[in-house]
């Protein structure tokens, strides 16, 4: 291995060590400020800035709190349980943490660094990127299922087979909606996919690519146990899930882990579907890329955080439910249509739209808006139509009820 | 109880060649997150399914009854307030119409207009944050228990300024209110009324659409209605059962004749944890209702009738109850002719309520045992005594 | 049929409502702030909350007047102990529902605001970790003796005893109780004046009484004896 190569690794994995972490204790402030606003309290305003005695005159907004947080988390008592696995116990948070750092090389991100290094140290350019992401990303499901086993509580039990049966079924979804798009670019290699975006042509500016972005979104908050789908680690029920018996600096790398999961599930929909780092102005700054990337990943995680401070869980056997009998066929039923649309334009079958023009700019700017339109309302309608009727089916009685009243 | 009956009806452990399954015995408790204080429910569990469910309790057993018998009349109505902490006014009345009844004495108007004021804007209280509580059971971060109690603070800040506590009031007195309400609590009271109705809206806005709380409640711990009676259930929960029955209007005590008002109540086909809620949810808007109407009707006058200085009643037993926002709460209290009351028993709506659980349980989920239990609403305080 | 997914939107719509509504309505937004300042310049009392510059604060001086915590005791002049109006006579002692109050009472009589020789409390120890905030004391006492201060910021690193309050640390003035609870401390001087005055006007017409008696009782006897001047009009 030659100086240069092991020169080109570092430069194009250090970087992403550093500056998720920083955006991961940035996030956690960010969650905490938004849920209190949310429920109309203030959140963290106290710590200030760190190690000068005016750290409760310039507050920052309590900017200081992931320090005093990840400070308390590192002097904590590491409690293991007298009957524990201790090494899986051990080996555990580490498992969960790598995954998710592992991924994040998937991302297409355009640093102005890794434009001077040679392409083969660069994981999003290779071919296979969208499938080694969900292979690693599969890997989690190990690490929080050695978490439950090796704690030897019955909750931790408990958390870690739900986190199993969750993530295992909502894999499936995931990748389905992933493939509309690799159908679209015809390439698995993230860069492709994030170039074929470029300018205004995301995917998610097409019908298909909606609904696919949509069924994305809401598996991967089930991949990352976010709320709705926090079951495995369902505070009201099974304490802390998997986790019940982890403290101090394992804890924290399990909550690492946890949010580095959710930048790389976000980071991989802003790929696939939200343009990767396309955006105003990239055109003539191209480090705005960076930028607008960030900002379409905290984009999501804002939603995501909006979604936990409005929605309760779901019960095991809705979760499951929800993942094989109404996400699945829906993501199938959307690869069908996108597949039938996409042989129709390609073959040019379709009045107006030019076969040798990319067919998303066509979608965008259309040749003629009628089909556009069409293609638009006759897509989503039958989604539509198929989420309608596949929610009839399983939870036909469930509506809101009439009362009476006695006077 | 290990025996066969204290398995779930209808279930079998499911015994393969080879392989040995066994149940899986959690104790959710008493430190758990969501057990509403210091419970505990030994489950068993096949899978996540609850097979075996024992309730638990007497952790926070404070020896009130027999506590009440060694004190002078007077000296048991603050410790009435930490009963069920959330409703100390309900429960104050409960003990003060109890005493009423074996001295006969007569309450002014004011104080019983006062009385019923107080005793709605416990309900109110006490919805208000058991819905919050229910669907932070459910899973929800917070969110509307934090909106609950955001609303919830106007209401005690009222107390407070009544009796000057907020949450232990020890406002009733034999035979009245301690005080009369200061100036301006009136005008107070009519502006937390008459915005409440504005939160309420939002609340059902967020609560009683969605989608994940209606397959969550829905069908999830039924109670039918005969069970519901045979076990002395009361309150909100026998109405969610089908029973029309509320003491306000059965026993029509202090002045609750005199206001127009509806009680909800199901068709009682049901009984799960979502009628429970909605039960709850349109009960608040009744209480509103009869809040307007008090704070229009209420006059000048005395808040404390001619009690006796010394309260020392002749021989008699007596029970005096309300519909407190939980259920029905009862105090039997036996005289002997001394200061002291001979035997002094409570009858706790939780309780008595929580004695279902286990029927309800069976066969659910183990995230559902949980929110069955938010839906009964319990307050260990008066559970345990 | 609604929306698919209708009721999550909606409980969207609610939860973005409060998170931008939380910024610009004080209705939304109710948080005191409170722990973070110097210890100096906590507030001791309800509503007593010192404003900081540019701080909204929730309007709580309606919530002040009312607010009741643990006992303390009232005399009226400067000088506690003689004009202190407990006379040790041991009732909330006895009333008390969680037994909290230790009363020692003096052996000697000692002049007191009113000018009467009366007991005084040797010891008057109140419990404050057993106390339970019910007001039962002051109720019972007949000497308006005791009342409830607001006080609240109350912790001490010494559990036994700091948390067990003597007899000098409760005594406070009068006017400190009008301070705290003006309206109700008014009611109460009114109502202690009030019945002062009723005890007066009654010693006065059973002094009248009294006299009217005696005099009748001496014109009976000068009647009886013959020739006496007319005082009645003068007691008239």
């Amino acid at each position: 291995m030659s100086l240069e190569l092991i020169r080109d690794i570092l430069v194009a994995t250090v970087p992403l060590l550093l500056i998720f972490p920083t955006l991961f204790a940035f996030t956690t402030w960010l969650e905490r400020k938004a849920l209190a606003r949310i429920q109309n309290r203030i959140g963290p305003n106290k710590v200030g800035v760190p190690l000068t005695r005016y750290g409760g005159r310039f507050s920052l907004f309590g900017l200081g709190q992931p320090m005093a947080d990840g400070i308390k988390m590192l002097f904590k008592e590491n409690i293991v349980p007298r009957d524990a696995d201790r090494l899986f116990h051990l080996l555990a948070p580490i498992l969960a943490l790598i995954p998710a750092m592992l991924v994040l090389c998937f991302l297409p991100i355009d640093f102005p660094w890794i434009n001077n290094i040679q392409d083969s140290v660069k994981a999003f350019m290779l071919d296979g990127a969208v499938i080694f992401f969900f292979a690693i990303t599969g890997l989690n499901t190990l690490a929080v299922f050695m978490a439950g086993w090796a704690s030897r509580n019955k909750y931790s039990l408990l958390g870690g087979m739900r986190a199993i049966a969750q993530m295992v079924s909502y894999e499936i979804p995931l990748v389905l909606s992933a493939v509309i798009v690799v159908m679209m670019v015809g390439s698995l290699n993230a860069a492709e996919i994030a170039n074929a975006q470029a300018g205004w042509n995301w995917f998610i500016f097409t019908p298909w690519g909606l609904a696919a972005f949509i069924i994305f979104f809401i598996a991967a908050l089930a991949e990352t146990n976010r709320s709705p789908f926090d079951l495995p680690e369902a505070e009201s029920e099974i304490i802390a899930g998997y986790f019940t018996e982890y403290s101090g600096f394992k804890f924290a790398l399990f909550f690492l882990g946890e949010y580095i999961a959710m930048f790389a599930i976000s980071g991989l929909a802003v790929t696939l579907f939200l343009g990767g780092g396309a955006g105003p102005g990239v055109a003539a700054l191209p480090w705005l890329s960076v930028i607008w990337f960030l900002v379409k990943i905290f984009a999501l995680i804002a939603v995501m955080i909006w979604l936990r401070g409005t929605l309760p869980r779901l019960r095991v056997d809705q979760l499951m439910g929800f993942a094989w009998k109404f996400l699945l066929p829906l993501s199938i039923l959307n690869i069908f249509i996108a597949g039938s649309a996409l042989h129709l334009l390609a073959g040019g079958r379709l009045a107006g739209l030019d076969e040798k023009q990319p067919i998303l700019r066509q979608l965008m700017e259309g040749a003629n808006p009628l089909v556009v339109a069409g293609l638009w309302i006759g897509a989503l309608l039958i989604l539509y139509v198929a989420a309608n009727g596949l929610n009839q089916l399983s939870r036909a009685k469930v509506r809101p009820r009439e009362y009476k009243y006695a006077e | 109880m290990s025996s066969a009956t204290a398995i779930a009806p209808n279930y079998e452990l499911i015994q393969q060649d080879g392989l040995e399954t066994s149940l899986l015995e959690v104790s959710m408790g008493p430190h758990h997150p969501s057990t509403h204080g210091v419970f505990r429910m030994d489950v068993k569990l096949d899978g996540e399914t609850v097979v075996d469910l024992q309730p638990v309790f007497g952790y926070l057993h404070r020896n009130h009854e027999k506590l009440a018998e060694n004190m002078s009349y007077l000296g048991s109505m603050p410790f009435t307030d930490r009963l069920d902490y959330f409703n100390s006014m309900t429960n104050n009345w409960a003990y003060a119409l109890a005493a009423e009844k074996l001295v006969e004495i007569e309450v002014p108007e004011r104080a019983d207009y006062l009385r019923v004021i107080m005793a709605e804007l416990t309900r109110l209280v006490n919805h208000v944050s058991l819905v919050g509580f229910f669907i932070n059971d459910l899973g929800a971060l917070g969110t509307p228990l934090l909106y609950a109690f955001r609303e919830r603070e106007k209401i005690l800040d009222l107390f407070e300024q009544a009796s000057g506590a907020r949450m232990m009031c020890n406002y009733f007195r034999f035979g009245g209110l301690r005080n009369d309400v200061p100036e301006g609590w009136l005008d107070r009271a009519r502006d937390v009324v008459d915005h409440f109705p504005v939160f309420l809206d939002e609340y059902e806005q967020l609560l009683c659409e969605n989608e994940i709380i209606l397959s969550r409640t829905q069908g999830v711990g039924c109670l039918s209605r005969d069970l519901a009676i045979s076990a002395g259930i009361t309150g909100p929960m026998l109405r969610a059962s089908g029973v029309n029955y509320d003491i306000r209007k059965v026993d029509k005590y202090s002045i609750y004749d005199r206001f127009q008002f509806r009680v909800p109540y199901t068709d009682g086909n049901v009984g799960d944890c979502y009628d429970r809620f909605m039960v709850r949810m349109l009960e608040m808007r009744e209480s509103i209702r009869i809040l307007k109407q008090a704070l229009d009707g209420i006059g000048d006058g005395p808040v404390l009738g001619n009690a006796p200085k010394v309260f020392k009643p002749k021989p008699a037993e007596v029970y005096g109850r309300v519909e407190a926002p939980k259920g029905e709460l009862g105090f039997y209290l036996i005289a002997d002719g001394t200061p002291k009351p001979y035997r002094y028993r409570v009858r706790p709506p939780s309780l008595i309520n929580l004695t279902v659980l286990r029927d309800m349980c069976l066969g659910q989920k183990v995230a559902d045992a949980v929110i069955i239990l938010g839906s009964i609403d319990i307050v260990l305080g008066e559970v345990d005594r | 049929m609604s929306l698919l997914g209708g009721g999550i939107f909606k409980g969207m719509a609610v939860t973005l409502r409060n998170f931008v509504g939380s910024y610009f309505y004080k209705d939304r937004l109710t948080t005191n702030d409170y722990s973070w300042r110097p210890s100096d310049k906590l507030p001791q009392h309800a509503g007593e909350y010192p404003k900081e510059e540019g701080e909204q604060l929730r309007d709580t001086t309606t919530v002040t007047n009312y607010s009741r915590n643990f006992p303390m005791l009232l005399h009226d002049g400067s000088e506690p102990m003689d004009t202190i109006r407990c006379v040790a006579c041991q009732i909330c002692e006895r009333e008390c529902p969680p037994q909290c109050i230790y009363i020692e009472k003096s052996t000697e009589k000692k002049e007191n605001a009113g000018g009467k020789p009366q007991f005084y409390p040797a010891k008057f120890d109140i419990d404050v970790s057993v106390c339970m905030s019910c007001q039962i004391c002051v109720e019972v006492c007949p000497f308006d003796a005791i009342v409830m201060n607001s006080q609240f910021e109350l912790s001490t690193p010494d559990r036994f005893g700091g948390l067990l309050l003597r007899r000098d640390d409760l005594l406070k003035s009068n006017d400190y109780y009008h301070n705290i609870h003006p309206e109700e401390a008014a009611a109460r001087d009114k109502r202690i004046a009030e019945e002062k005055a009723a005890k007066e006007a009654k010693k006065k017409a059973a002094a009248e009484a009294a006299r009217k008696k005696a005099e009748e009782k001496a014109k009976a006897d000068a009647e009886a004896s013959e020739g006496t001047p007319d005082i009645q009009e003068d007691a008239e």
